[in-house]
């Protein structure tokens, strides 16, 4: 039967506006479309976020299963990818906050235990891996921060609200997170 | 380290205005090469991350290879049932069809015409009381090239028939709104011709 074989392939180049809008008409096909197309931005600012690639995983996870419940009631389908970021980032500094309730470990500062293969290696004296060896040294707030605006482009008030701080404290974090990464870079360099 | 030490602009400042390109101050960080540095850092940050981003979700994707599909089995996700329809049923039963199966079956019939691709469709009005009149209000993403008059009379012709068939809704109007007009890979395009 050609009609679902060419309606699966329609789905797959349809816009994210209008995956959204069946997606929260329930179709599953649709969501999945969607979930192929932005589940490794997803898995890749999770990992920023969290201290290990597990966690991240089950943030990614706890996102999905939110979106599918709620995303019947986003309003513009074409905002669906910053949608699904706000989702992963409010998941992440919710399991953030259970791990800190659960256990007395002092905050994490290194990275995602990922060991470097071949493409790693290949990039580890670009700029963008100077920045992620930055980017550990931070502390974990204003490592937070960073993340939540570079990657999941919030809004500084987005991020006050995520992270149930004042406008001004993240704009302050921001600020000294980057006059660090700048002059580490510049190091670097 | 004070970022506000010397011409007193602090990185903030100049975050906003790479971000913004606007400043009550333009015309000092125009001219102040502190300033200028400073923005040149900022510049190379922005960079680095865009770069940094790239290379995480290259691996993010590539990392144990499936695990989006893992994921997605986990989820179970449930199709959204919607309001209860009535169906006429013997005296001792009661027959009844969800909402979510009766859109999702406009959907499906929408969708095998060559050219549409069916968005959000909602059945407004009273569906759980049998016989209330009910207007079907269907968004459609449209390919180039189709003329969208003929593809509404055809939709709706489709919709109409089916929904007679498969419910007993007292359906009012089918409404179709082209929401988006999509060009597709060249490949699929010629499919699309040759299935019409």
């Amino acid at each position: 039967m050609t009609p679902s074989n060419s309606s699966a392939n329609r789905l797959a180049d349809a816009p994210d506006a209008v995956l959204a809008e069946r997606a929260g008409d329930g179709d599953v096909a649709a969501f999945e479309t969607l979930v192929r197309r932005h589940g490794p931005l997803m898995r890749a600012y999770s990992r920023r976020l969290m201290s290990s690639p597990a966690e991240a995983d089950d943030v990614v996870q706890e996102s999905l299963i939110t979106a599918w419940k709620e995303i019947g009631n986003l309003r513009d389908g074409t905002a669906v990818r910053s949608w699904l970021m706000r989702v992963v980032g409010h998941r992440a500094v919710d399991a953030g906050r259970r791990r800190k309730s659960h256990s007395n470990v002092a905050d994490q500062h290194e990275l995602p235990d990922r060991a470097p293969g071949p493409e790693r290696a290949a990039v580890s004296g670009s700029a963008g891996q100077a920045l992620s060896r930055a980017l550990a040294k931070l502390p974990e707030e204003q490592r937070r921060c960073w993340v939540l605006k570079e990657y999941g482009g919030q809004s500084y008030d987005d991020i006050a609200q995520t992270l149930g701080i004042s406008t001004a404290s993240v704009r302050g974090r921001l600020a000294r997170a980057r006059t660090t990464l700048v002059t580490e870079l510049e190091e670097w360099r | 380290m004070n970022p506000t030490r010397d011409c007193g602009r602090s990185i903030e400042d100049l975050s906003d205005y790479l971000e913004t390109g606007r400043s009550d101050d333009a015309l000092h960080i125009e001219y102040c090469p502190q300033c200028q540095a400073r923005l040149a850092g900022l510049r190379g940050l922005h960079a680095a991350a865009l770069e940094l981003l790239d290379d995480d979700v290259t691996s993010a994707a590539a990392d144990e290879p499936g695990w989006l599909d893992a994921m997605l089995a986990n989820l179970r996700l449930e199709t959204r049932a919607g309001r209860s329809i009535p169906l006429t049923g013997g005296p001792h039963e009661t027959l009844t069809e969800t909402e979510g199966s009766v859109i999702a079956l406009v959907r499906n019939v929408g969708d095998s015409l060559g050219g549409v691709l069916i968005g959000k469709c909602r059945l407004d009005g009273d569906v759980d009381v049998a016989g209330a009149p009910v207007d079907v209000n269907i968004n459609v993403s449209a390919l180039y090239g189709h003329p969208l008059p003929a593809l509404a009379e055809e939709l709706r012709q489709v919709v109409m028939a089916e929904l007679l068939v498969q419910t007993e809704l007292n359906v009012a109007t089918v409404n179709v709104a082209f929401t988006d007009m999509r060009e597709v890979a060249v490949e699929t395009d010629t499919a699309e011709r040759g299935e019409a």
